[in-house]
């Protein structure tokens, strides 16, 4: 009975989930965790229940809404409206995923209903949030009420005086924007247009609004934001190489260095040129796309794991590379023999060695003027300008005769020779391609962070960006968008709100009971545990969907080769009854 | 069309090809034939530049191949279908197609060229949508020689068309191959299944260990009592 296995399984799983947290925080009490446990497992029944297809969108893309206004929602309750429209338009995309319409005024209809159940999830969130979370974890109704007043966009203006009816507002508004969204966002999608216009439109209209709600709201969203957006930018770079032609990187990281460091050396008082960071960031894409044709000469020959070894070894290379370049006793002539005759070179602190190079010029405009740190609103719509062509560009790519060329050689090399594909210089042009883009994402990585530090380039980079690749979906930019907003979402947003959320839960049970133990310790802090946490993630994903989230057609069909049973029995079958074989 | 002479290549230190020389004319099916290891496949890896030669010349019209790299050989008039077929597994029927004809750029010219290959391979047209992997044998075999006749070669290397071949799928491909050849392609096929490759063939040659033991006409090497006694298994 496979519906059996399945409740089984997801049952298991949230059962899994609750005893996680009972583990994790005692001091909640197990009512609570058996609580939160019960509430995951009937989560994940649910979704394994045969469902329409709008419930089941609107349930999941309301899930990380309602996620989001609960590790928010305390002291940022306005974060239900970003929630809200957010997981709308999560919906609206998922339930055409799932059951697609040729007729817009159906698909509308579709994606208003698993947008309205996604905002109603966001919603109440936002309710449980105000009456059971928010007390539990020390916000008493008057602190609350000034968060909501002072969060909730449009509040002022309309001029709901009374807690209750902002609360209600804020339900109302994330509901209707999630609905709204969802509808246009199912109806955009089917329309058969191509490029589809209107559909960019629908997902642009909240990614450019955000910025402005945050500020209204003063919810500080853009913080965790733009570092999650550069990792995408990455991830996409990284998805030309590894997902379209095929080539394991397991240093990429490097060229985000690259990118990072030629920005900080050209762009800051540190070695006194200081360029304009709109000519350094084609300088260090530039740079970064040299890096990509070093690495790629030597290992034509290499495929498969051989290959990423040796990018391995590259990616811990250049950070190396990078803290040894400065950072020694200042001025001091380093002396070099070449063939006996003594040389002097004057030392030059490069790279400031492991203290790296701070600061870094920020980008400057007319009108706006020098992009200051403290608002980031400059700095994410640069953002969204780059990530923007990036994705077009990258997207014309892989339908050029260029993206041909790296398909047919991740197929077969050999076969993409005999077609008169130039193997060779399809390679090159996989690992510049890929490290031009993440020139791009470490230029803006240095001048948004103003400060460089090798340590800032880990392995641990690369890792958590072929992550998101393979999370998402391998040579799918979208899947690839999706896994990069999860796993980025899930470690910069989530995971370290949810561990403050859940301290203060704990202190404030603590204190009620009069206990002596207050906080969490530190084994118990949930961003300790989060390479833990993607671990546990990554080996369900890949036992359950090894293709990823939102697959690329073919890589659906290579991990999924029963579909194909039958054609293969009957080439065995006509092998078999085969006589010049044996001879 | 196509002259090898005196080619010797090797691989590392094997020493594959010791002194080939052949020639083909236009219009011709030419056969290569002999046992496993004589160095057929090897002999067509050299002319489309895989395993270029070491010393020696390869003439294509009368221009040398030999500093070719292996990728410019399909735009000079050449195309292979390589040994084991090697199409794209995960791609389908018609993108097999495209790569075929990945040299190309006149839009209107491949789609008649698949049209054409659909002509000659009904059965690939049933299955334009498929994936490649989930063809038959013979349906491989019959995409991967189409998609060798998309770029519109004027000499197609043919190697091992029969492997792993049902006899009736067999026949039909060599069938196929004299009426690609009647449509003025000329063809060279490596073939273990001597008996077939002579039937088509216009002139054979017969290697043996890296070298070239017997030439002629097809119809006189099937009457050759060696010839039938080591690879026509003929007493």
């Amino acid at each position: 009975m496979p519906n059996t296995q399945r409740y089984v399984k997801t049952g298991g799983i949230g059962f899994a989930v609750g005893a996680f947290f009972l583990w994790n925080y005692p001091n909640l009490g197990i009512g609570a965790a058996l609580l939160g446990g019960l509430v995951i497992a009937a989560l994940c029944l649910l979704y394994s229940a045969p469902l329409p297809d709008m419930i089941k969108a609107g349930l999941i893309a309301g899930m990380f809404g309602a996620v989001m206004t609960i590790v928010y929602g305390t002291d940022k309750p306005g974060v239900a409206i970003i929630a809200g429209m957010l997981s709308g338009l999560g919906a609206g995309l998922l339930v055409f995923q799932r059951s697609p319409q040729a007729n817009p005024k159906k698909a509308a209809i579709l994606g208003a209903e698993a947008g309205a159940i996604a905002g109603a999830w966001t919603a109440l969130a936002l309710l449980l949030t105000a009456f059971v979370i928010a007390p539990a974890a020390g916000v008493d109704a008057g602190e609350f009420a000034e968060h909501l007043s002072e969060t909730v966009i449009f509040a002022d203006a309309l001029g709901l005086g009374s807690d209750i009816l902002i609360l209600l507002f804020a339900f109302a508004f994330s509901t209707l924007s999630a609905a709204i969204l969802g509808a246009a966002a199912c109806a955009a999608r089917s329309l058969p247009l191509r490029p589809n216009i209107p559909l960019l439109a629908v997902i642009a209209l909240p990614v450019l609004l955000i910025p402005l709600i945050d500020r209204a709201g003063n919810l500080l969203l853009l913080d965790a934001l733009i570092p999650i957006y550069i990792f995408i930018l990455l991830a996409l770079g990284l998805n030309i190489v590894v997902g379209y032609a095929g080539l394991l990187d397991l240093g990429y990281a490097a060229f985000f260095a690259i990118g990072a460091y030629t920005t900080a050396m050209l762009s800051s008082p540190h070695l006194g040129i200081n360029l304009s960071f709109w000519l350094v960031i084609w300088v260090a894409a530039a740079v970064a796309a040299i890096a990509g044709l070093t690495l790629g000469a030597p290992t034509l020959p290499l495929r498969g794991d051989y290959l990423a070894i040796v990018t391995l070894g590259f990616g811990e290379i250049v950070p190396i590379l990078f803290r040894s370049l400065g950072g020694g006793p200042p001025s001091g002539t380093l002396t070099l023999r070449f063939f006996g005759m003594p040389i002097g070179i004057e030392q030059v602190d490069l790279t400031g060695g492991n203290k790296g190079i701070n600061p870094i010029s920020p980008p400057h405009l007319p009108f706006i003027g020098d992009f200051e740190p403290s608002n980031k609103i400059p700095w994410y719509y640069l953002l969204i300008v780059i990530m923007g062509l990036a994705i077009f560009f990258i997207n014309r790519l892989r339908d050029s005769r260029q993206g041909r060329a790296w398909m047919a050689m991740r197929e077969d090399e050999l076969a993409a020779d005999a077609m008169g594909i130039n193997v060779v210089r399809t390679k090159l042009l996989a690992f510049s391609m890929g490290a031009m883009f993440s020139g791009f994402g470490g230029a803006f990585y240095g001048a948004f962070i103003g400060a460089i530090f090798p340590s800032s380039f880990d392995f641990s980079v690369s890792i958590i960006l072929l992550c998101m690749v393979i999370l998402g979906g391998l040579g799918n930019m979208t899947g690839v968008i999706i896994g990069g907003l999860l796993i980025q979402g899930a470690d910069k947003m989530f995971i370290p709100k949810g561990a403050e959320l859940f301290r203060d839960i704990a202190n404030e049970r603590a204190s009620a009971t009069g206990s002596s133990t207050v906080g969490v310790s530190a084994l118990q802090d949930l961003t300790q545990q989060r390479l833990l946490l993607f671990g546990i993630v990554l080996v369900v994903m890949m036992l359950v969907r090894p293709e990823g989230l939102l697959p690329n057609e073919r890589r659906k069909a290579e991990l999924h080769p029963d579909d194909d049973t039958i054609n293969s029995n009957s080439v065995a079958a006509e092998a078999e009854s085969d006589p010049s074989l044996a001879a | 069309m196509l002259q090898l002479q005196n080619v010797h290549t090797y691989y590392g230190n094997i020493h594959a090809l010791k002194g080939i020389s052949l020639e083909i004319n236009q219009g011709e099916i030419v056969t290569l034939i002999g046992s496993n290891g004589a160095g057929k496949s090897t002999t067509l890896r050299t002319i489309s530049g895989i395993t270029p030669p070491r010393t020696g010349q390869v003439l294509f019209e009368g221009k040398p191949l030999n500093s070719v790299p292996a990728h410019k050989i399909v735009s000079q008039g050449i195309s292979q279908s390589p040994e084991g077929r090697r199409i794209f597994a995960n791609l389908t029927v018609r993108e097999n197609l495209e790569m075929g004809a990945f040299t190309r750029n006149n839009k209107s010219e491949i789609a008649s060229d698949m049209d054409r290959v659909f002509e000659l391979f009904p059965r690939l047209k049933e299955r334009v949508a498929q994936r490649g992997g989930t063809l038959s044998g013979g349906e491989q075999q019959m995409l991967a020689i189409g998609r060798a006749l998309m770029s519109r070669p004027r000499l197609l290397l043919l190697d091992e068309p029969s492997m792993g071949l049902a006899p009736v799928l067999v026949d039909l491909i060599f069938e196929i191959i004299q009426n690609i050849n009647s449509q003025g392609t000329t063809i060279l096929v490596v073939e273990q299944n001597a008996l077939m490759a002579l039937g088509i063939a216009h002139r054979a040659y017969v290697l043996q260990t890296g070298a070239i033991v017997k030439a002629g006409d097809a119809a006189t090497l099937r009457e050759d009592e060696d010839v039938q006694k080591a690879y026509l298994g003929m007493e």
